[in-house]
């Protein structure tokens, strides 16, 4: 994680901001993080994670009750929204209803005192960008939403400001308007190179449109970093569970030993440990761990190679056929219980259901974590 | 959903009872008012005038003397002075009870400032105490500051009694609107009072229309008060100056009727205008 004070004074720092709200309830637990100038910083939590909450004190619209804000190497923890020069997307545009568009996005330098002439030669400009120059004398509900989230952006870039601020931009859209609005934010955000803070609780938007991803939880950071060392190095059980689609599968396991070789035992399978990761899992010999694997790292049992692939006995309950790929819904059988399984197959690949199946899973694509704590075993 | 052709007609039966309840009244008092004192007085009665006259307007304009007015006087510019009294009694408490009513009831709905709730809850239950509980204190208080017969006095007043209501359908008005423009609008350089100004205002336009319209029939239809704090035609409103033209022996009911006529014109009006504000934010989708 970046530290604060090695951060570069043009980006957008969080130092330790924590938010209480009356009667005691701590929504944003002392979070540290930077925004580095021309990066998309995503925050990424399921609903009540404090993500929005945590934009909102950036923006000024929630005030902090501990820890500092700077934007562009100034503090702003106590400035009033107006003196902090960001601007932000909201989740439903918050479009002025009663202005034409262009006013809509020329308000921001209206307020600033802008000659008319550059007002209006700065809205053409941020229009043109966004290609929505014959839409500037319509009013907001003439408008799709697609076209809305544009003059949203519009509004944002026009004032160019030390920092942009997103709120869930894409959520109101469907999803082909979503693909395509999020190739058109990241062009914009790549244009513009101001620091951008963007909340979702879309991971795959996340990870397809973050340079690094914060992942919250209860109001805390768990996790901060590029999309593939979340998705690669995943510092713990939530980590884990949150990134990837469909989630990875964690499974109770015993790690026991069978002469040189250390085993993951899961229901009457024993999945081989790779003896790079046996190193971390010293402590663990002999007990319960949770063994995580990702349902595209599995192979069907004719691609199944010795070595290369643990085998796991399963049978399969259910497929579902993506067209391009297959997802198998499997049961392991263990003693006690029955564990739910998902991979992620070939599409061609052959499962035939309620039979008890052989399923391949890539040995160098383990993830162990510890089952007290949660925390990945590395 | 099909209806059931029985409580169709059921509804429209209803419906058609109660509109003709209401409109009787009305319909009566404009042919009254069109009709002679001989045609109002015909035995048996005549419902409507033989003959569609507008003495009864001219008189009550242009004044009567006692042999016409049928024993009502009707002085000369007294009812249009009356009805100017009215109406600049109930724009200036409108603009009054609007310009207070929307700054606390958005203040209200918006702000976070300490002891928020009890102060608003203390001046929404004043709307619970019946005016004429505290006439006697109103007039002692009215008497000592001077403004007893003085529009300024009624305006006043009204502002006091109609304010905690107007206040309260505010703020649940604002409550119901997003927030995000407004803070759109902060983040935008916008200072609270500009964003209120430039955002919140017009996204109230259609909730002030409506509450325009029932601030302004509830000021115009007031008797009580003005009744209590007016006695001569400097201030008296159109509501104190009808009951005048009752006489103690004979009332000239065609010039009575046509004073309650054109004193129902301004509110009609305001009401048919407003109708589709008032009816928003009675069903709170405004």
């Amino acid at each position: 994680m970046v530290r604060p004070d090695a951060a570069s004074p043009s980006g957008l720092v969080l130092d330790r901001v924590r938010k209480e709200f009356p009667g005691g309830v701590v929504a944003v637990r002392d979070i540290s993080l930077t925004v580095e100038p021309g990066e998309l910083l995503v925050l990424v939590g399921p609903s009540g994670c404090g993500k929005t909450t945590t934009l909102r004190m950036v923006a000024g619209l929630e005030a902090v009750t501990a820890g500092e804000v700077r934007i562009a190497g100034r503090l702003v923890t106590g400035l009033p929204p107006r003196h902090r020069n960001v601007a932000m997307v909201f989740q439903n545009y918050a479009l002025y209803a009663h202005m034409t568009v262009r006013a809509n996005i020329g308000f921001g330098l209206k307020m600033a005192g802008m000659p008319k002439r550059e007002i209006r030669t700065r809205v053409n400009h941020a229009a043109d960008i966004l290609g929505i120059t014959e839409l500037l004398d319509r009013k907001p509900r003439q408008l799709s939403g697609g076209q809305r989230q544009r003059v949203a952006m519009g509004r944002a870039i026009v004032r160019e400001p030390a920092a942009f601020l997103m709120d869930e931009p894409l959520s109101n859209l469907d999803a082909k308007l979503r693909v395509e609005m999020r190739a058109e934010i990241t062009n914009v955000h790549r244009r513009i190179g101001a620091p951008t803070l963007y909340v979702t609780h879309d991971q795959t938007e996340a990870m397809t449109m973050g340079d690094r991803v914060a992942i919250l939880r209860q109001g805390a950071l768990e996790q901060i970093g590029t999309p593939l060392e979340l998705y690669e190095r995943p510092v713990n059980v939530f980590v884990a569970g949150f990134i990837g689609s469909p989630a990875m599968n964690l499974l109770p396991a015993t790690l026991d030993s069978s002469g040189d070789a250390w085993y993951a035992s899961v229901g009457g399978s024993r999945v081989l440990i790779p003896t790079k990761a046996r190193a971390a899992l010293q402590p663990f010999a002999g007990h319960d761990i949770l063994l995580g694997l990702r349902p595209e790292d599995f192979v069907s049992t004719e691609d199944l190679r010795e070595g290369a692939h643990g085998v796991i006995q399963a049978t399969a309950a259910r497929a579902e056929s993506l067209g391009s790929e297959l997802l198998v819904y499997l049961t392991i059988n263990s003693d006690a219980t029955t564990l739910p399984l998902t991979v992620r197959l070939d599409r061609r690949a052959a499962v035939q259901q309620g039979a008890p199946t052989r399923i391949g899973v890539d040995l160098q694509r383990l993830y162990f974590f510890d089952p007290k704590t949660g925390a990945a075993i590395r | 959903m099909t209806r059931c052709p029985a409580a169709q007609l059921l509804r429209v039966v209803v419906i058609t009872g109660i509109g003709l309840w209401s409109l009787a009244p009305i319909g009566l008092g404009v042919a009254t008012s069109l009709s002679t004192q001989a045609d109002v007085q015909a035995v048996p009665a005549r419902w409507l005038p033989g003959h569609a006259m507008l003495d009864a307007y001219r008189s009550l304009l242009g004044g009567t003397g006692d042999f016409r007015a049928g024993g009502t006087v009707s002085e000369s510019g007294a009812f249009a002075h009356a009805m100017w009294n009215s109406a600049s009694v109930t724009l200036m408490s409108t603009l009054a009870i609007l310009c207070v009513a929307i700054s606390a009831g958005y203040a209200f709905a918006r702000l976070r400032f300490p002891g928020r709730g009890a102060l608003f809850w203390a001046i929404v239950a004043t709307t619970v105490v019946p005016v004429f509980t505290v006439v006697i204190a109103l007039f002692g208080l009215m008497a000592d500051m001077h403004l007893i017969d003085r529009t300024l006095g009624l305006v006043l007043v009204f502002v006091s009694t109609t304010t905690p209501l107007a206040m309260w359908l505010v703020c649940n008005h604002v409550k119901e609107l997003p927030t995000e423009p407004e803070e759109a609008a902060l983040i935008d350089g916008c200072t609270r009072w500009q964003a209120f100004w430039h955002v919140v205002l017009p996204q109230m336009r259609s909730g002030i229309a409506a509450l325009s319209a029932i601030v302004m029939l509830s000021v115009w239809g007031e008797f009580l008060i003005p009744l209590l704090l007016t006695s001569t035609s400097a201030s008296k409103p159109v509501t104190v100056l009808i009951p005048e033209y009752v006489g103690k022996y004979t009332t000239n009911y065609p010039l009575l009727a046509a004073a309650g006529v054109l004193a129902l014109l301004p509110p009609a009006v305001v009401a048919l205008v407003l109708n589709r504000h008032i009816r928003g934010m009675l069903s709170g989708s405004s």
